[in-house]
């Protein structure tokens, strides 16, 4: 158990004094159970890595079957803007752990400074996907186009959607956190910068496999 | 600032760097693609390690993720 106890308190004021019982107790992140994010964010990023892996799979697979069409269409992706993206996503997340760092010490101001740091990498990365679905679109090229494309626009669209849900819990958090009589304790912090690292992640396997290597 | 995550960041932006000028300069080739997924995989590691902090955490969660990584990219490189 890592809560620690407190003089004279009755046992059930544990559970609702959540103040009490986290920011004074120290995580131990070499149980099992208490992974830096909690367990519950861990098991969802990895159903979210083998669902994205499992649809890069069956990409690649079809790739190999047609590997004229995939390399073909494979030259009208932007690369350009899939490597600005990666960046701004990378120099996101490295604001994302510096803020989890911040508020680790105590430093809500500084946190809250990087958190915003954090969407505004999240920001950028929106507006270059939107401009590339735009000069797609204008292209003429959709879903059905072929193959390649529809699993580009399924697997990016999706990976959209989840920066999307990780600003909203970035935005939530840092006023949370700002907010007078803040009850935002560093699991909660951390879990949010879980699943913001986990967009990163997905879109490290997705960038090399979408863009470069047919 | 941790300089620690300085120092990731530094790596991380490089090596997204020398992916770029790989894939630019060279023909695909499989020796080419198992680079580039190779150096991608360098970067999920490092996020995950260092960015994420499950260097902290229970052997099983770093091994679980170095198997799906693993296997992720066996299966990507071979197929």
């Amino acid at each position: 158990m890592i809560l620690l106890i407190k003089k004279n308190m009755p046992f059930n004021s544990y559970l609702k004094d959540k103040s009490f019982t986290m920011t004074n107790a120290k995580i131990n992140y070499k149980n099992i159970y208490y992974p830096p994010g909690g367990i519950l964010m861990w098991i969802i990023i990895f159903l979210e890595l083998i669902t994205f892996g499992m649809a890069l799979v069956a990409f690649v697979y079809y790739g190999k079957e047609q590997p004229e069409l995939f390399h073909h269409s494979r030259l009208q992706l932007n690369t350009a803007f899939g490597a600005m993206n990666t960046i701004f996503l990378l120099t996101s997340g490295f604001f994302m752990a510096t803020a989890v760092h911040e508020f680790k010490e105590n430093n809500i101001k500084k946190s809250s400074f990087y958190f915003k740091l954090t969407m505004l990498g999240g920001l950028l990365f929106l507006v270059v996907k939107s401009i590339e679905y735009y000069d797609k679109i204008e292209a003429g090229i959709s879903l059905d186009t072929n193959m390649f494309f529809s699993f580009y626009w399924l697997l990016t669209a999706f990976h959209l959607i989840h920066v999307i849900i990780g600003l909203v819990i970035l935005v939530w958090t840092n006023y949370g956190m700002t907010k007078k009589n803040s009850d935002t304790v560093v699991e909660d912090v951390e879990a949010c910068a879980a699943f913001w690292h986990m967009c990163d992640l997905i879109w490290l396997l997705l960038f090399p496999v979408l863009y470069l290597i047919f | 600032m941790k300089k620690s995550l300085v120092f990731t960041y530094g790596l991380l932006i490089l090596l997204t760097v020398t992916t770029a000028l790989i894939s630019n300069s060279t023909a695909i080739s499989r020796v080419v693609v198992g680079l580039i997924m190779g150096l991608s995989a360098i970067k999920f590691l490092l996020v995950a390690f260092q960015f994420m902090e499950i260097r902290k955490a229970h052997i099983f969660w770093k091994t679980s993720l170095l198997s799906v990584l693993g296997l992720l990219l066996l299966v990507l490189i071979f197929s």
